[in-house]
C-alpha cells in the first residue's frame, strides 16, 4: 500500500484518540446542541490535527488532549462564522442600543441563558461562548476570532445586548 | 465587578459519541478511507464513440487528454477533476457486472463545471455546435445550463449567483490547522 502524504501525522493522533475523542466531543456537543454538527466538527478537528502533525507544524508530543480541545474551539468559532444569522442579530441590536450600557445584574437562570444563547449565531454566539462558557480572557477570545481586542470588546457588548433580549423572550416562553 | 454571565460557565465533561461515528473517524485518521490531500476527484462516464467524446471534452470544454491507452478507455483532466471515459461491455472500467448487467451512458446525474460568464460560454458553445438539453435556467444561488456529450451524458455549466457557497480556501495556522 502506498504511503499517503501526511501519514506521519496519523500516529500521534491515533495514539491519543481513545482519550481525546470524548473530551473533544464533550466540549462540542453542549455548545452546538446538535449531534450532527458536533460529529462534523469533531471529525474536522481530528483530521486537522492529522494534517498539522503530518506537515510538521507541531511535534508529535504537541498532540495533546488540551491542544485538540483548542483546535475544536477554533472549528466551532469557524462554524458559527459561516452561519448567516449575524444580519438578523445586528438588526435586533440596533433596537437595543440604549440598553447596551446597562449593567446586567439580575440573577441568571443558567438553563434559560444557555437556551437563549443557542438562538444567537455567528460571531455573537462564538464570542459569548468563548468568553463565558469557556471562561477565556478577552485577548484569547480575540485571537480565536481573528479580531482585534477592541473589535472583540465591541462585539461582546453587542452580543450581551442580543443575549439579554433573547433571554427575556426565552423567559416569556417559559412563563 | 462580578459578571452575571459567568453563571454560564460550562466545564468540559467527556461524552462518548456514537460507536459507529467513533470507528469511522478512526478509520479516516489511520488512512484506511479517503483520499490523500491533493488527489483529484474522479468521475467515470460511459461512452459509445470514444473518439468523438474525447474530442467533445477536449475541444469544447477544455479538458486535457492525459491517457488514451486503448480504443475503450481514455483519461482526461480539467483542473482537479479527472474524467474517465469507458466503453460499456469492454475491459477498462466498462465490464459487465457479475449479475450480467452492463453499464450505459445517460441519465440525469452529471458533472457540474463552473464558468465565469455563462452567457458567453453558451453562445460560444452554440456556435461550435454543442447540443443543449436546456436553455439557461436561474436556480438557487446559480444560473445553469445542461448540454449533452456525444454519448448522451449530461454536463452542467454554472455561474455563481447571490448566496453561492464554496468552501473557503483552507488557511491553516498552528492553533487552527
Amino acid at each position: 500500500m502506498e504511503t499517503q502524504p501526511g501519514a506521519s501525522g496519523t500516529e500521534p493522533v491515533a495514539a491519543v484518540y481513545r482519550q481525546a475523542l470524548p473530551q473533544v466531543y464533550g466540549y462540542l456537543l453542549p455548545r452546538c446542541g446538535s449531534t450532527v454538527v458536533a460529529e462534523d466538527l469533531t471529525a474536522e478537528t481530528f483530521m486537522a490535527a492529522v494534517a498539522a502533525a503530518g506537515a510538521g507544524r507541531l511535534p508529535a508530543a504537541g498532540v495533546t488532549v488540551a491542544w485538540l480541545v483548542g483546535v475544536a474551539r477554533h472549528k466551532l468559532a469557524d462554524h458559527w462564522r459561516r452561519t448567516a444569522r449575524e444580519e438578523r442579530g445586528m438588526a435586533a441590536v440596533a433596537v437595543l442600543a440604549e440598553e447596551a450600557g446597562d449593567p446586567w445584574d439580575e440573577h441568571l437562570d443558567a438553563q434559560v441563558a444557555h437556551a437563549a444563547l443557542a438562538r444567537l449565531a455567528g460571531p455573537q454566539r462564538a464570542a459569548l461562548t468563548l468568553r463565558y462558557l469557556d471562561g477565556l480572557p478577552v485577548a484569547e477570545v480575540a485571537a480565536c476570532l481573528g479580531r482585534s481586542v477592541h473589535a472583540t470588546e465591541t462585539l461582546l457588548v453587542r452580543a450581551r445586548a442580543a443575549l439579554r433580549r433573547s433571554y427575556r423572550e426565552e423567559g416569556d416562553l417559559d412563563a | 465587578m462580578p459578571d452575571s454571565l459567568d453563571a454560564l460557565r460550562l466545564p468540559v465533561v467527556p461524552v462518548e459519541p456514537r460507536p459507529e461515528f467513533a470507528a469511522a473517524l478512526l478509520r479516516r485518521i489511520t488512512g484506511a478511507a479517503g483520499p490523500a490531500p491533493g488527489q483529484p476527484a474522479t468521475v467515470r462516464y460511459f461512452v459509445t464513440d470514444l473518439d468523438a467524446t474525447v474530442a467533445f471534452y477536449r475541444d469544447l470544454l477544455g479538458f486535457a487528454v492525459e491517457l488514451r491507452p486503448s480504443p475503450v478507455f481514455a483519461m482526461l483532466y480539467r483542473g482537479d477533476l479527472r474524467l474517465l471515459l469507458s466503453v460499456p461491455g469492454r475491459a477498462g472500467g466498462g465490464e459487465a457486472l457479475a449479475d450480467g448487467s452492463v453499464p450505459a451512458p445517460g441519465g440525469w446525474n452529471r458533472i457540474a463545471l463552473r464558468v465565469p460568464d455563462l452567457d458567453t460560454a453558451v453562445a460560444d458553445l452554440r456556435r461550435r455546435g454543442a447540443r443543449f438539453r436546456t436553455g439557461i435556467i436561474t436556480g438557487v444561488a446559480i444560473r445553469q445550463v445542461l448540454l449533452h456529450d456525444p454519448a448522451g451524458n449530461l454536463v452542467e455549466l454554472f455561474e455563481p449567483g447571490a448566496g453561492y457557497h464554496e468552501r473557503a480556501p483552507q488557511t491553516a495556522t498552528d492553533h487552527n490547522p
